[in-house]
C-alpha cells in the first residue's frame, strides 16, 4: 500500500510538470501565430505620426479608427481613391456566386455519382479527383482564351465561372465522399415510392446533406474569397477582387506608406473568412468527421 | 393483390450467372418465403421483383401483367428493407405518406390512410417523430406503415427482421403472420433464417448457388426434402446424414450401417419404388434428430415404425425441452433428441428407437433424394 501511494505521488508530480510543459509550448505556438495579428491589429489603431515615433510592437497610446475609415471609402487603388469597398463588393459579387453554384454542382455530382452508378462512373471520378491536383498556373493561359472566346475576360461572371469549375473537383470529391455512407436503400425505397432522379436528390438527398454543405461552402469560400493568381489573371481594373486591390493599395509608390491604412485593408480583406469561420466552424468539424454520423 | 409468376427468370452481372433459370408461381394471398444462406442469390430475385435491378432474361408476371420493363413506381408493390431506409429528414407521417404524395393522393386521402395503418400497427403516438427519436422496433412497423399504405398488389420484405434482438425478432415475426392473415395480401419475403421461413411461408423457395433447390409447402420441404442441401438447411438441429448401403434384410428393404461391432441394421418402413436400383449400393441415410429417440413404446412389436439399437453416448446438450444427446456411429456424430427425464449420461450406453417412417435417403454422388 505504501509502495503504491509513493508511485501514485510520483506520477502525480510527473504529470504535473508533463501538463505544464504541455501548456507552455501550446501557449508559444499560440503566440507565434496570434503575435503578427497582433501587431496588425494594434498598428491599424494607431494614428501615421505615432507609428513614425513609437515601436513596431508597441500598442496605440490613442486609439483611432482614422485608418480603417481611410482603407474603407477614401483608399487608392491605383489612380481610383474610391477605397476599398468598391472591390469588397466585387469580391462579394464573385464569391457568393461562385460557392452556391459549385457546391450545388458538387452536390449533384457526388449524388449521381454514388447513387445512380452508370458505366464509367468511377472514371468519371478519377479524372475529377485528378483536377484537385491541378496547379493554378496551368490552367491560366488556357481559361483566359477559354474566357476571351466566350466573352466574359476581365468581368466578375467570368471570374465566377473560373472558381466554379476549378472548385468543382473539390465538392465532388466532399459530396461523394459523404454519399458513399448514406444507405442505398434509402434512394431504392423512394424510387419505389414513385420519386425520380431530382425529387430523391431534393427532397430526401439534400435535407440531409447539411454538415457537407457546410464544409463545401466554408472551403470553397475561403478558397475563392482569398484567390489572388485568379483574380489578378482574370479581372483587372475595376472589376478586381478585394485581395487583388488589397495588393494595389499596399504597392502604391506615391507619397507617403501608410502602414495603418494597409493594415486596415488588410484586415478587412481577411475579415469575412473569418466571420465564416466563427459562425461555421462547429460545423466544419462535424461534417469533416460525417461517416460517423448516422441518420 | 395478385399472383406473381417468375418463368425462366435469370440475372446475370457480367460473365456471373447470379441466378439460373428461376420458375416460381404464387397464388393471390400466398406467402412466399426465399430462403438460402448468404449469396444464394435471393435478395437479387426479390430485387427483379421489385424492378430495382432488371432481369437478363425469362419473365415477371403479376397477375396477367408482365412486368420485366416496367418501371418500379408502376409495378404496384410495396418494399420494406433491412435497413428499413426510413428518410431520416421526414416525421413518421411523412416518411408513410411520401409515396402517396408523390403519386398525387389528396391531403385529405393521405390523413385518413395515415390514421388507418397508424391505428393497424400501433404506432399513433409516433406520428410526429423522426426516425432517429424510434427504437428499431417502431422504425420497423414505420417500414412496414410505408408499404401498407400503398395497399400494393405485392409486398417484398427484405430480411426485415435481422435488425431486430432475438426476442423482438420473434414478436414481429408472429405479428407479420397475423398481418398477412388479417389482410390477405401476397407477400415474398427473403430470409436467411429457416425458422423464419417455416413459421411464416404458405410456401418455401430454398436457394443455393442462384438455383432454386425446392419449391414447396414448409411441412413437405421438412419431411420430403429434395436434396442434401435443403435436408440440412432447413430445421435446427439439422438433420442427421450417415453413410449406409441399402440392402435386402430377407424380402425387406433395410439400411446397414457399419461400425464398430458389427453393423446396425434398420428395416425400412415404407419402400417406395425408387429404392429398388439403390439395393445393395451406397446411400446416404438422412434423420432428423427428433426422429431419433429413447427407446419407444411398443417399439418392440412386429410392423412397428420404430427400430431399436444401442449405441453409447459421447455428450449430451440439454436445450430445456428436450436433451441433444450426441452418438457416434461409424465415425460421424449423429445428434438424437430425447426426453429429459430420459436423457443419459455421457459414456453410458443406451437404446435408441428410430422412426422410419421419418427418413430420407440421398444418392451419394448427386446428392438427390432417392
Amino acid at each position: 500500500m505504501a509502495d503504491l501511494q509513493t508511485y501514485s505521488h510520483d506520477a502525480g508530480w510527473k504529470n504535473t510538470v508533463l501538463r505544464g510543459l504541455l501548456y507552455l509550448v501550446l501557449i508559444l505556438f499560440a503566440a507565434y501565430y496570434l503575435f503578427p495579428l497582433i501587431v496588425m491589429i494594434s498598428t491599424s489603431l494607431k494614428s501615421l505620426d505615432e507609428i513614425r515615433e513609437g515601436s513596431l510592437i508597441s500598442l496605440p497610446r490613442v486609439v483611432t479608427f482614422d485608418a480603417w475609415n481611410y482603407a474603407w471609402n477614401e483608399a487608392c487603388v491605383g489612380v481610383e481613391c474610391t477605397g476599398i469597398k468598391v472591390y469588397f463588393w466585387n469580391s462579394v459579387k464573385m464569391a457568393i456566386p461562385a460557392v452556391l453554384i459549385s457546391t450545388f454542382l458538387g452536390a449533384i455530382n457526388g449524388y449521381a455519382l454514388t447513387k445512380w452508378r452508370f458505366k464509367g462512373a468511377n472514371i468519371v471520378f478519377a479524372l475529377l479527383l485528378f483536377g484537385c491536383f491541378i496547379p493554378f498556373q496551368v490552367v491560366l493561359l488556357p481559361m483566359s482564351q477559354v474566357l476571351g472566346k466566350l466573352g466574359l475576360a476581365s468581368s466578375t461572371p467570368g471570374l465566377v465561372m473560373v472558381h466554379v469549375v476549378y472548385g468543382l473537383c473539390f465538392t465532388t470529391l466532399f459530396f461523394r465522399n459523404y454519399y458513399v455512407s448514406i444507405p442505398d436503400e434509402l434512394v431504392k425505397a423512394a424510387t419505389i415510392d414513385g420519386a425520380g432522379f431530382f425529387t430523391i436528390f431534393w427532397r430526401i438527398i439534400l435535407p440531409i446533406s447539411t454538415p457537407i454543405i457546410v464544409v463545401s461552402v466554408i472551403w470553397q469560400f475561403t478558397q475563392i474569397w482569398n484567390d489572388f493568381l485568379f483574380g489578378a489573371s482574370f479581372a483587372s481594373g475595376e472589376n478586381a477582387p478585394m485581395t487583388v486591390a488589397l495588393n494595389n493599395i499596399v504597392n502604391t509608390t506615391t507619397g507617403v506608406k501608410q502602414y495603418n491604412v494597409d493594415m486596415a485593408a488588410a484586415l478587412l480583406t481577411g475579415l469575412p473568412t473569418l466571420l465564416v469561420y466563427v459562425l461555421a466552424g462547429k460545423y466544419f468539424v462535424r461534417g469533416l468527421t460525417a461517416g460517423s454520423v448516422k441518420g | 393483390m395478385a399472383s406473381l409468376t417468375l418463368d425462366k427468370v435469370r440475372k446475370a452481372f457480367g460473365p456471373v450467372e447470379v441466378l439460373k433459370e428461376i420458375n416460381l408461381a404464387i397464388e393471390d394471398g400466398e406467402f412466399l418465403v426465399l430462403v438460402g444462406p448468404s449469396g444464394c442469390g435471393k435478395s437479387t430475385l426479390l430485387n427483379l421483383i421489385a424492378g430495382l435491378e432488371s432481369s437478363t432474361g425469362g419473365e415477371i408476371r403479376i397477375g396477367d401483367r408482365v412486368i420485366n420493363d416496367v418501371h418500379p413506381k408502376d409495378r404496384n408493390i410495396a418494399m420494406v428493407f433491412q435497413s428499413y431506409a426510413l428518410y431520416p429528414n421526414m416525421t413518421v407521417r411523412k416518411n408513410i405518406t411520401f409515396g402517396l404524395e408523390i403519386r398525387g393522393v389528396s391531403a385529405q386521402e393521405r390523413d385518413k390512410a395515415v390514421a388507418d395503418v397508424a391505428k393497424l400497427l400501433q404506432i399513433e403516438p409516433l406520428l410526429d417523430r423522426k426516425p432517429s427519436q424510434l427504437s428499431g422496433g417502431q422504425r420497423q412497423r414505420v417500414a412496414m406503415g410505408r408499404a401498407l399504405v400503398r395497399d400494393p398488389d405485392i409486398f417484398l420484405f427484405d430480411e426485415p427482421l435481422s435488425n431486430l434482438d432475438a426476442k423482438l425478432r420473434v414478436d414481429m415475426r408472429t405479428e407479420i403472420k397475423k398481418l398477412h392473415q388479417r389482410l390477405g395480401s401476397t407477400i415474398v419475403y427473403v430470409t436467411h433464417d429457416q425458422i423464419e421461413a417455416m413459421t411464416l411461408a404458405s410456401r418455401i423457395a430454398v436457394m443455393k448457388g442462384g438455383i432454386l433447390q425446392q419449391f414447396d409447402t414448409p411441412q413437405n420441404i421438412y419431411e420430403r426434402p429434395n436434396n442434401m442441401f435443403v435436408a440440412g438447411f432447413i430445421g435446427s438441429p439439422s438433420m442427421n446424414f450417415v453413410d449406409a448401403t441399402l440392402i435386402d434384410n430377407g424380402g425387406k428393404l433395410a439400411v446397414s450401417i457399419e461400425r464398430d461391432g458389427g453393423p446396425i441394421t434398420l428395416p425400412l418402413f415404407e419402400a417406395p419404388e425408387s429404392y429398388k436400383a439403390y439395393v445393395g449400393k451406397k446411400v446416404v441415410f438422412g434423420i432428423r434428430p427428433e426422429g431419433l429417440t429413447h427407446k419407444r413404446t411398443g417399439s418392440d412389436e412386429p410392423g412397428s415404425q420404430y427400430v431399436n439399437f444401442d449405441s453409447k453416448v459421447e455428450v449430451i446438450e440439454p436445450t430445456g425441452a428436450d436433451t441433444m444427446t450426441v452418438i457416434d456411429i461409424a465415425g460421424k456424430e449423429i445428434v438424437a433428441r430425447v426426453r429429459p427425464d430420459r436423457a443419459p449420461t455421457p459414456g453410458e450406453s443406451m437404446t435408441f428407437s428410430a422412426d422410419m417412417s421419418q427418413i430420407s435417403l440421398f444418392d451419394p454422388e448427386t446428392e438427390l433424394r432417392i
